[in-house]
């Protein structure tokens, strides 16, 4: 089987059985919350993991197979004897172990490794679970049998007549015909009648091809699957399919599996063309559990590199429309009816570019409910009472985004639980209730997405942060004059941790950093506030998507710069009562009570400027997570989107280019560098 | 070369067919235009594959292809149907037909069915 063949499969298999996974996950904690399991979630997490297990073995992930089958034979139990005293909530531990295991898995094959993992433990554990179980039951008559589920569960597998009676090889052939070759089902019947010459127990779903013309909307939604037994060998069935089919390609998978489980998730095929109109009047033939896989598909999956592909084009077509609309030599020419097409043109591109960015976005929702377990198993572990409230979970985000804000939000909530809110006791203590609340919340604003992480804890202790920064050689400045913001900063520094103990979660003092670097890498802020006793909200900005960002574009000398809009603050022209300089000549300016560092863009990066007195030129305040300072620039030409392009691979590799986050075509053909501003901070201090 | 006989009650088809066929590289050794004359010209002209009409007058193409079948169970023979005809071309199938190409002809289509059925 070349690559090409399993890769799709693979991708397939993941992506569905992710998201039953997710949605097992989301079961068990709901069903935890209400102490009990409902008949229709036992149904629910049934059908999942059977799903998962006949997937998996399929691709021949045998411990995820064997672990999904012990919960399948335990959610048996529970659904045909219904027993009283099933414990939930060790039931649901087990299971979200068995989670966490599978997830681990998954994390090693999609990064090309083998799922490698021992689940016998697990697998044990369950078995046990469910022993425990059955005994618990034997009052019930039809629990006497010990090995009653497995005895019944067997009646779910469609068994073979002659198991391994006509040859040693089992495969699924999935065949897929091309869109417009017509009597589909003939035409796999024909494969059928071939096949006969080489294989025995063969069987095929559909089944009815051959009486049921409908059965033309199902092959050619779902593929035509053949399961069959033959002495030949991988390769040479491959090449005989090759040989026999007709207009169509096909998948051959060799599998032990098969023998037993046919019933396997269908591989999803992207329809190109609109859903068929005529339903078919006849239910699919496959015993069809997995509703979410049949019908009409109106989504389809394409590859990210492809969308990222689109995007970049989108973003050439923007610079290159302003390279015609804004080309110097229609300046000064009355062109009505250019103007016109251009107005009809612009319209077309700006409607193109939030379609394809509207492509690229997914809604928070997977990753704030990722959150709820992790709530979960910190409070058990610390045994605190915490309740996890969301909100704005439907607000959408890049994807690229997405994924690299999942682990600062555990992080953080992690953080809040383990640091922020109080153990019981102290709380009543304080006159709070008892359960502690963490509130995450998510909300665009112009061109950002802001999320907050409140939480209703202590609050952020100054004197211990301060102590430990003293300690870490952080505090440059006089003590007295750090503002409460800029002690609450220090926590962002690289090992910095106030908590004594190291407990399990956090306090090793890798993190907050991280936390930072990871939404600085996405061209996001993070920000932090704290009212002592009352809790502390983090605040982390962070732009919908990395391809465009607003930018204010800003002058200095011959070129042009812009700042991403997230970091400004405001822009004033400075008066020059306003201009402090201290004893080692830093030029600062004061505003309303408060001294700000004064950055001359022209020094940092050495550009040659008629502007060099504050009152000709304008002030641009920037902030990131730890500093507010000013940026002096000649002049501001005003604020617009920019399509975001990494600088050239050969010029990061010539030298490490400081305070420049990327850059952009500007439409006449002019490059303009996109300021980082805490690089800008940095390299303004090697300066001096 | 590959030896072909048509079958076919529509002259035009036959022309169209035996066009299409020489210009692939087969050669086409007699035309038959009803299922008596396919079954006589298959056991006079031995070819290697026949194109067989379903519906044609004296005798179906169905039983021509049995009959065919029942002289040389080997014969490769493909059919030609119209859309719309899933039955017949079920009952063909069934009956030891190898292939079937659908009318209109789409000729890419007609020469790959062709030439897989050739390799078997």
């Amino acid at each position: 089987m070349s690559n090409q063949q399993v890769e799709p499969m693979l991708e397939m298999y993941l992506f569905e059985t992710k998201q039953l996974i997710e949605q097992l996950e989301q079961i068990i904690l709901n069903s935890e919350k209400a102490d009990e399991y409902c008949p229709t979630d036992i149904n629910e997490i049934f059908r999942i993991t059977h799903t998962i297990k006949g997937a998996s073995a399929m691709m021949l992930f045998d411990n995820i197979a064997g672990l999904a089958h012990s919960f399948e034979d335990v959610f048996f139990f529970l659904r045909e004897e219904k027993p009283q005293n099933a414990d939930c909530s060790k039931l649901s531990d087990l299971i979200l172990e068995g989670i966490d295991f599978i997830n681990a898995e998954f994390e090693k094959i999609g990064s090309g490794g083998d799922a490698d993992g021992d689940a016998t433990s697990l697998t044990l554990g369950v078995k046990d679970y469910l022993d425990c179980l059955k005994k618990g039951n034997s009052a019930s008559p039809k629990a006497e049998l010990p090995d009653m589920s497995a005895a019944k569960s067997q009646h779910y597998y469609v068994s073979q007549q002659k198991p391994f009676s006509s040859g040693k090889n089992f495969f699924r052939a999935t065949v897929f015909f091309e869109n417009d070759c017509g009597m589909e089902n003939i035409r796999a019947y024909t494969i059928i009648q071939s096949l006969q010459d080489v294989a025995a127990d063969i069987s095929y779903i559909p089944d009815n091809i051959m009486e049921d013309d409908s059965t033309v909307e199902i092959i050619h939604r779902d593929g035509f699957q053949i399961f069959f037994a033959t002495n030949q060998s991988l390769a040479e069935m491959q090449e005989y399919l090759a040989k026999t089919i007709l207009f169509g390609r096909f998948e051959l998978i060799d599998s032990v599996a098969i023998s037993t489980e046919k019933q396997v998730c269908r591989p999803k095929e992207i329809i190109m063309e609109d859903p068929p109109v005529k339903v078919p009047n006849k239910e699919p033939v496959v015993a069809d559990k997995d509703s979410h896989t049949a019908g009409p598909q109106s989504m389809i999956s394409v590859n990210v590199d492809k969308l990222d592909r689109l995007m970049d084009l989108v973003g050439e077509l923007v610079i290159s429309e302003a390279m015609v609309t804004q080309n110097p030599d229609l300046r000064g020419l009355a062109l009505s009816n250019f103007s016109k097409a251009v107005r009809q043109m612009e319209k077309v591109t700006s409607d193109l570019q939030d379609t394809v960015m509207s492509m690229r976005m997914l809604p928070l929702a997977a990753t704030f409910h990722k959150m709820h377990r992790i709530v979960r198993d910190m409070c058990k572990k610390l045994g605190k009472e915490v309740e996890l409230i969301l909100t704005g979970e439907e607000t959408e985000v890049d994807k690229n985004i997405i994924e690299h804000i999942s682990d600062p939000l555990m992080h953080l909530i992690r953080n809040s639980i383990d640091h922020g809110i109080e153990p019981g006791e102290e709380r009543e203590a304080a006159g709070k209730p008892l359960r502690g609340r963490i509130t995450l919340e998510a909300k665009t604003a112009g061109s950002d997405v802001v999320i907050l992480i409140k939480d209703d804890g202590r609050g952020l202790n100054k004197n211990k942060i301060l102590g430990r920064a003293r300690e870490h050689g952080l505090v440059h400045k006089p003590e007295e004059e750090l503002s409460d913001k800029e002690i609450y900063s220090f926590i962002f520094a690289p090992g910095f941790s106030t908590k004594e103990k190291v407990t399990e979660y956090s306090g090793r003092g890798v993190g907050m950093d991280v936390v930072v670097k990871n939404i600085n890498s996405v061209g996001g802020l993070v920000l932090i506030d704290s009212i002592p006793g009352a809790g502390s909200t983090i605040t982390l900005k962070i732009p919908l998507t990395l391809a465009i960002v607003d930018g204010m574009m800003i002058k200095v000398g011959e070129n042009r710069y812009t700042i991403p809009t997230t970091a400004i603050k405001e822009s004033f022209r400075p008066r020059e009562s306003n201009i402090v300089i201290d004893t080692d000549g830093n030029e600062m300016i004061l505003l309303r009570g408060e001294c700000y560092p004064i950055l001359r863009i022209h020094r940092i990066f050495g550009v040659n400027t008629q502007v060099t007195t504050f009152t000709e030129g304008i002030v641009v305040m920037v902030e990131n997570e730890s500093d507010t300072f000013c940026l002096f620039a000649d002049e501001l030409i005003g604020e617009q989107q920019v399509v975001v392009k990494s600088l050239p691979p050969y010029i990061k590799t010539m030298r490490k280019v400081g305070g420049v986050a990327g850059c952009t075509l500007l439409g006449d053909g002019s490059i303009s560098l996109i300021l980082d501003i805490g690089g800008m901070l940095k390299r303004a201090q090697e300066y001096t | 070369m590959t030896k072909v006989l048509i079958v076919d009650d529509m002259a035009f088809i036959r022309f169209a067919l035996k066009k299409l066929l020489e210009t692939n590289g087969y050669e086409v050794v007699g035309e038959a235009k009803d299922g008596v004359e396919a079954v006589e010209k298959y056991a006079m002209l031995g070819p290697d594959i026949v194109t067989m009409d379903i519906t044609m007058p004296n005798m179906t193409g169905i039983e021509a292809l049995k009959a065919i079948l029942a002289q040389n169970p080997k014969a490769k023979i493909i059919m030609v149907s119209a859309m719309g005809q899933e039955s017949f071309v079920k009952e063909a199938i069934i009956n030891g037909a190898k292939q079937f190409v659908l009318k209109p002809f789409n000729d890419e289509k007609v020469i790959e069915t062709i030439n897989k059925v050739v390799a078997l």
